[in-house]
């Protein structure tokens, strides 16, 4: 028997001990190629997947290695099975290559003629392929460099993508770094995309995903096209580009429901990509209005299935995706794998905030009782309308304004679902709200504001999940979500992770109506929460008084 | 050595040792055994095997050179050498590939005698230089001495005294040893999951006595293995007698866990490691048949009783001893060595059926997932295993083996780790107040309302729940946890649910508490439940009267709450028709009476023709005469006759014909010709 601090099990999950002398080395040794899948406090939990494991090899590990490290970090024997496994999978990546030929132009080659044979002989392959070359090469429709990758990927073939890409249409973009530098993370993460080619950077939110972009772009130094969620993102990402980069108000447009700019920079909408009229999509010339030299996928984990039909045409161009998880609820994974890229960066949420770049959280769960009169409604009523009921109780109204007291003079945001319910919470604290109706005008002018310390409570629903940085927020309080989305609670958390001044730590308030479905989606939550390691903490309405800030 | 006796037929030892291709020292060492164990004797005209000896190994391994004995009067080498040098091209490779292949062949349209001359083809080339003897059928084979001299004069093309070499690599010693401890220790989990879960579902016994592919799937599912696998774990528990066939309480017979297996669960790691393995080492069981189709076509089951094999246990320990002489520090090589392995020992039992080479690399697998082997080399407790000294190889396990923990880690995201195999205790309750969500070498648990209502309906209180949770965590009970089981606790029992026959409702709160207080009632099973409703175990038939007499006056109410007025139904029966048409019946009974009165009638013939002197003929050539006679005169007789039923009794008949064992008469009480069967007959009498 080894000290190790890993135990390898036999569904081939790795548990971490993390208060184990020598954990940081083993986190080391097995981060490469195993998935983070839960950090609470004493135990880690990885996984090997395919896709885990096959990233690892794009990024130049091998099986050796792999083995070595589960064998030299485990406390116990690891099961022969798991290790034959990994051999057998690692071993399947890179058999495939798809290559640049002098003479036949695209071409998928293997060293091993069997898996080429297999592969040839699979229907989904059939039409992508054009004439054999010779024994071990056969020529590949150019058109159809995305569509062959993802298909071998189903087929468990992953290729190897050396076929290379345009330069694009050059176009000088420089950090423009005067009195704040890269952070060594971001830097890493983009010379790990540069090198790679193609592919996608993992990092929290809050962590500066657009600034990873930026430089990138100053890398490739070409026309680029940002693809992002929403138009108050777009906007942010402008002005961040603006501010972090040579480039001028000019050079970046906007491509959007309500502007149509094509610059040597342009920042498109998803939502006006995917607009479809008349059974087509009428803003697809947009990929090929310029000779982007780099496209970039903000919130690559949201992409939505026909960006993925459209990124298979572009496999020539240099594609980097950002995301802060490569969990997708949808089981996408494999489609942003072979279209965008293989994992190129990935920090790990708890590194950037030990490293002081993401403030610390304390998220607690504020448990509060239906009335008497609400609950016999809750009751009786449908079960559609059940969860909206929980969630709008009064009780909860109380509670807000209690713990706003007892934050005044923090920035504060409250978060909702439902419109009626904070408009009531709104007037109650005479308060902002931004919801799907607020111009973006508006909003923007009631963020900067925010932002600027102008105003320090603001009430938002759905719409600032995603991509709106709030740097100063230091309290949220949850009075409602969309049923206990992770995906929904890592944005919002996100909202707070901006380092604060004097190092505080932000505050996550989610209040929930005792024995109700709000409850039971609130345990969803709370896995998530205590899964990405926070500190989670449940308190009664009652106590919450005696609650110190 | 025999080998070359027996193909060489009786000859002098130099000569017999010349044609060994081997060391002539180590040749006439073997001759000498030989010898020794009376298998071959030295006749006056040089040495021979003894007789049976070629006839017991004639079977269908035939020879291990492939050779066939000399025939009887051989020609000399020099002559067969002549005769070989006069062969066409064609005809010689002909010779090489019936060599090649078992020194038989057919000859299909070839003539058998021709004189080397008129040979047309080169098989009949061949033949005519008795170069193949022409044997039943088409068959021809090719004489021993034919086959020394095509392998230049030697039994084999091979040296035979050369070993075999091991194809063997370098590995860590250390690596060995935990590979195997780890591989132990998965199989002794599985099989103890296996048996807690056959413990509650047992998977019913198939007819033909096996596990259903479906049960074996259903393991493979629970196991984390693929199905050969799982057919292993089944078959060890099978071997180390933990499970066997009995009726569970349905009655059907299924596998179920012994009661071995709870003295097992107890025992050390080690302990039960070694249970397994040394069933499974002296087992006759073939766990790596199942799911392959047998000559039928028929999928092997596992469990199946037919699915053993008398060589099994001589391979694995073959297998395990060869292992053995891997030098500590080196193990077989990736790809080569079990080829390497399963090479040596054929050569060391040459005269093993094909499959034996099966059975020693399944043997070779069975022995990795079991732990005896580890990464293609035997550690020190193998190597204990392969002298078949099991307590010595618990004893070297041991310190691989992961430690039993007794406490778990909890967190906040209400999962507990155990970061080794629990004690059993320990394990047990946790087992009953979370769902087990990853196993390995460490367990994880989870813990949610569902599972927690499952301790309190074991009896657990929530004191009780946190105090073992505190007990058995190193770390204190994150927050969440807590307030779990208060939630589940509050929630507990706030509905209540019992057995009731009947309720009683009153808004006179008086006049129920006097009803449910009387004595007289006691028998009804009263209960009060609220003021204004109580509750009854007597069912309402009895309750009502009862009531009545304790001077109350109840309602009945129906299910959706309005009273039911209840007046005993009147009952009444249907009228009975009649359906025949009443000439029928009659003419039934006439036809019955009429076939009674035949009968008695024939009766009465046989009995008056019976004298009382009259004797009858029994023997069966008497019985048969006298039938003929009866054909013969038309005369009536009376037979014994026996009935398909057993029973014996008389007939009155008239023979007809007699012929195939049958007789066909005239049968006076059927009013019918009838046939019987000769041999049924036990008397003729005349009447």
């Amino acid at each position: 028997m080894n000290d190790g601090p890993l135990i390898v099990q036999s569904d081939k999950t790795l548990l971490l001990e993390v208060d184990h002398p020598s954990a940081a080395e083993a986190r080391k040794a097995i981060a490469p190629f195993a998935e983070l899948e839960r950090s609470p406090e004493h135990i880690h939990t990885y996984r090997l997947t395919p896709l885990g494991l096959w990233n690892a090899r794009a990024a130049g590990h091998d099986a050796e290695q792999v083995v070595d490290a589960l064998l030299t970090w485990s406390r116990y024997a690891v099961p022969h099975a798991l290790l034959v496994d990994v051999a057998e999978t690692m071993g399947r990546y890179g058999r495939l290559r798809l290559e640049k030929h002098p003479v036949h132009g695209l071409v998928l080659s293997s060293t091993d003629r069997p898996v080429l044979e297999e592969v040839l002989r699979a229907k989904k392959v059939a039409g992508m392929i054009g004439a054999r070359i010779d024994d071990d090469a056969v020529v590949v429709h150019p058109s159809e460099r995305g569509n062959l990758k993802q298909a071998l990927l189903k087929l468990g073939w992953p290729a190897e993508d050396f076929a290379g890409y345009v330069d694009g249409e050059a176009h000088d973009i420089d950090l423009a770094e005067e009195g704040w530098t890269l952070r060594p993370y971001q830097r890493e993460a983009a010379e790990s995309f540069w090198d790679g080619g193609s592919g996608v950077v993992v990092l929290p939110c809050g962590a500066g995903k657009t600034i990873v972009g930026a430089a990138a772009m100053s890398h490739a130094r070409a026309t680029t096209l940002i693809l992002v969620t929403n138009t108050v993102s777009a906007r942010q990402w402008k002005d961040e580009l603006v501010a972090r980069t040579s480039l001028t108000e000019d050079e970046i447009g906007e491509y959007s429901g309500a502007v149509k700019e094509v610059r040597p920079v342009t920042i498109a909408t998803y939502q006006v990509l995917t607009t479809k009229r008349k059974g087509v999509y009428p803003h697809l010339e947009l990929l090929d209005a310029r000779d982007w030299g780099l496209i970039v996928y903000d919130e690559v984990h949201l992409l939505p299935a026909p960006i993925f039909r459209m990124t298979a045409d572009l496999q020539a161009r240099r594609r980097l995706g950002l995301t802060a998880t490569l969990v997708r609820e949808d089981g996408r994974e494999g489609e942003v794998f072979s279209l965008i890229g293989p994992k190129r960066y990935d920090a790990p949420w708890k590194d950037i905030e030990a490293q002081g770049y993401i403030a610390p959280a304390d998220c607690v769960e504020v448990r509060v009782s239906l009335p008497d009169g609400e609950r016999l409604a809750y009751a009786t009523s449908d079960p559609d309308a059940r969860y909206r009921l929980a969630s709008c109780t009064h009780a909860k109204i109380d509670v807000v304004r209690r713990l706003v007291q007892q934050h005044a003079g923090q920035p504060t945001l409250v978060i909702g679902q439902y419109i009626d319910q904070l408009d009531e919470i709104a007037e109650l604290l005479d308060a902002p709200v931004i919801k799907g109706e607020t111009p973006v005008r508006e909003r923007q002018r009631l963020f900067n504001a925010f932002r600027s310390g102008e105003i320090g409570l603001l009430v938002v629903s759905k719409v600032a999940n995603f991509s709106v940085d709030l740097p100063s927020a230091e309290v949220a309080i949850q009075v409602s979500g969309s049923f206990g989305s992770r995906q929904e609670e890592a944005q919002r958390l996100g909202r707070l992770l901006r380092p604060k001044t004097e190092g505080r730590s932000a505050h996550f308030y989610t209040i929930v109506s005792r024995d109700t479905v709000d409850a039971d989606f609130a345990q969803n939550r709370q896995r998530f929460l205590a899964e990405q390691g926070y500190a989670y903490r449940i308190v009664d309405a009652g106590d919450l008084s005696s609650e110190s800030s | 050595m025999l080998d070359a006796l027996l193909v060489a037929g009786q000859t002098t030892s130099a000569d017999l040792i010349s044609i060994v291709r081997a060391d002539e020292a180590r040749t006439a060492a073997a001759l000498q055994r030989l010898l020794d164990l009376a298998l071959a004797w030295e006749a006056p005209g040089g040495v021979r095997a003894l007789t049976g000896v070629a006839d017991a190994m004639r079977g269908m391994p035939g020879l291990v050179s492939g050779l066939r004995p000399s025939s009887p009067e051989p020609a000399s080498p020099d002559e067969v050498a002549a005769r070989l040098a006069e062969l066409t091209p064609a005809a010689t490779a002909l010779l090489r590939h019936v060599d090649d292949h078992g020194g038989e062949g057919t000859t299909g349209s070839a003539r058998r005698t021709v004189s080397p001359a008129e040979a047309r083809s080169p098989a009949e080339e061949l033949i005519s230089r008795r170069l193949l003897v022409p044997r039943e059928g088409d068959a021809v084979v090719l004489p021993g001495e034919v086959g020394l001299a095509l392998r230049g004069g030697r039994t084999t093309r091979e040296p035979v005294d050369e070993v075999p070499p091991l194809a063997t690599s370098s590995r860590d010693v250390s690596l060995v040893a935990r590979t195997a401890a780890g591989a132990a220790f998965d199989v002794v989990r599985r099989v103890e999951l296996l048996l807690d879960h056959w413990g509650v579902q047992p998977p019913s016994v198939l007819r033909s006595g096996g596990l259903a592919v479906r049960d074996l799937k259903a393991v493979a599912r629970e196991l984390h293995v693929d199905e050969p696998g799982a057919a292993l774990v089944v078959e060890v528990a099978l071997t180390a007698g933990l499970v066997a066939e009995a009726a569970d309480s349905n009655g059907t017979p299924s596998w179920l866990p012994t009661d071995d297996f709870d003295v097992w669960s107890g025992l050390p790691l080690a302990e039960r490691w070694t249970r397994l393995v040394g069933g499974w080492l002296a087992s006759s069981r073939v766990p790596s048949l199942v799911g392959s189709r047998d000559p039928a076509g028929k999928a092997w089951n596992a469990l199946a009783p037919e699915l053993s094999s008398g060589l099994a246990e001589e391979a694995r320990r073959l297998a395990l001893q060869v292992l053995a002489e891997v030098p500590e520090g080196e193990v077989l090589a990736v790809g080569t060595g079990i080829a390497s392995l399963v090479q040596r020992i054929a050569w060391l039992r040459p005269r093993r059926p094909t499959v034996f080479a099966d059975l020693v690399t399944a043997a070779l697998s069975e022995a990795a997932v079991l732990g005896v082997a580890g990464a293609g080399g035997l550690p020190p407790s193998g190597r204990s295993v392969a002298l078949g000294d099991l307590p010595a190889a618990a004893e070297a396990i041991d310190p691989h083996l992961p430690r039993p923990v007794d406490h778990v880690l909890l967190q906040a995201d209400l999962t507990a780790v155990a970061p080794g195999p629990l004690e059993t205790e320990v394990a047990r309750r946790l087992h009953l107040l979370a769902d087990v969500e990853s196993r390995g070498g460490a367990t994880v648990y989870r813990f949610t309302s569902g599972s927690l209502r499952r301790g309190f309906d074991a009896g657990w209180s929530s004191g009780e729940v946190r105090d073992f949770l505190t007990s058995v965590s190193h770390t204190p009970v994150p927050q969440p946890l807590e307030f779990l089981v208060d939630d589940v606790a509050r929630t507990f029992g706030t509905v209540r649910v019992g057995h009731a026959e009947a309720f009683l409702r009153a808004d006179d709160e008086a006049a129920l508490a006097a009803l449910v207080h009387d004595p007289r009632g006691r028998s009804l099973g009263l209960r009060l439940l609220a003021p204004t409703v109580a509750i009854a175990t007597s069912p309402l038939d009895v309750l009502l009267p009862r009531l009545r007499e304790l001077g109350a006056a109840p309602v009945v109410e129906a299910a959706d709450g309005t009273v039911r007025v209840s007046r005993p139904d009147l009952q009444r029966a249907r009228t009975r028709r009649g359906r025949r048409p009443a000439g029928a019946v009659e003419a039934r009974q006439a036809a019955q009476v009429q076939a009674v009165a035949t009968a008695i009638r024939a009766g009465d013939r046989a009995e008056s023709s019976r004298p009382a002197s009259a004797e009858a003929t029994t023997t069966p050539s008497g019985a048969l005469a006298a039938l003929r006679e009866a054909i013969e005169a038309g005369s009536t007789v009376v037979i014994g006759y026996v009935d398909n039923h057993g029973a014996t009794g008389e007939r009155v008949v008239d023979p007809r014909r007699l012929d195939g064992g049958r007789l066909s008469a005239y049968d006076h009480r059927a009013d019918d010709v009838r046939e019987f069967a000769v041999h049924r007959i036990t008397r003729v009498r005349h009447a």
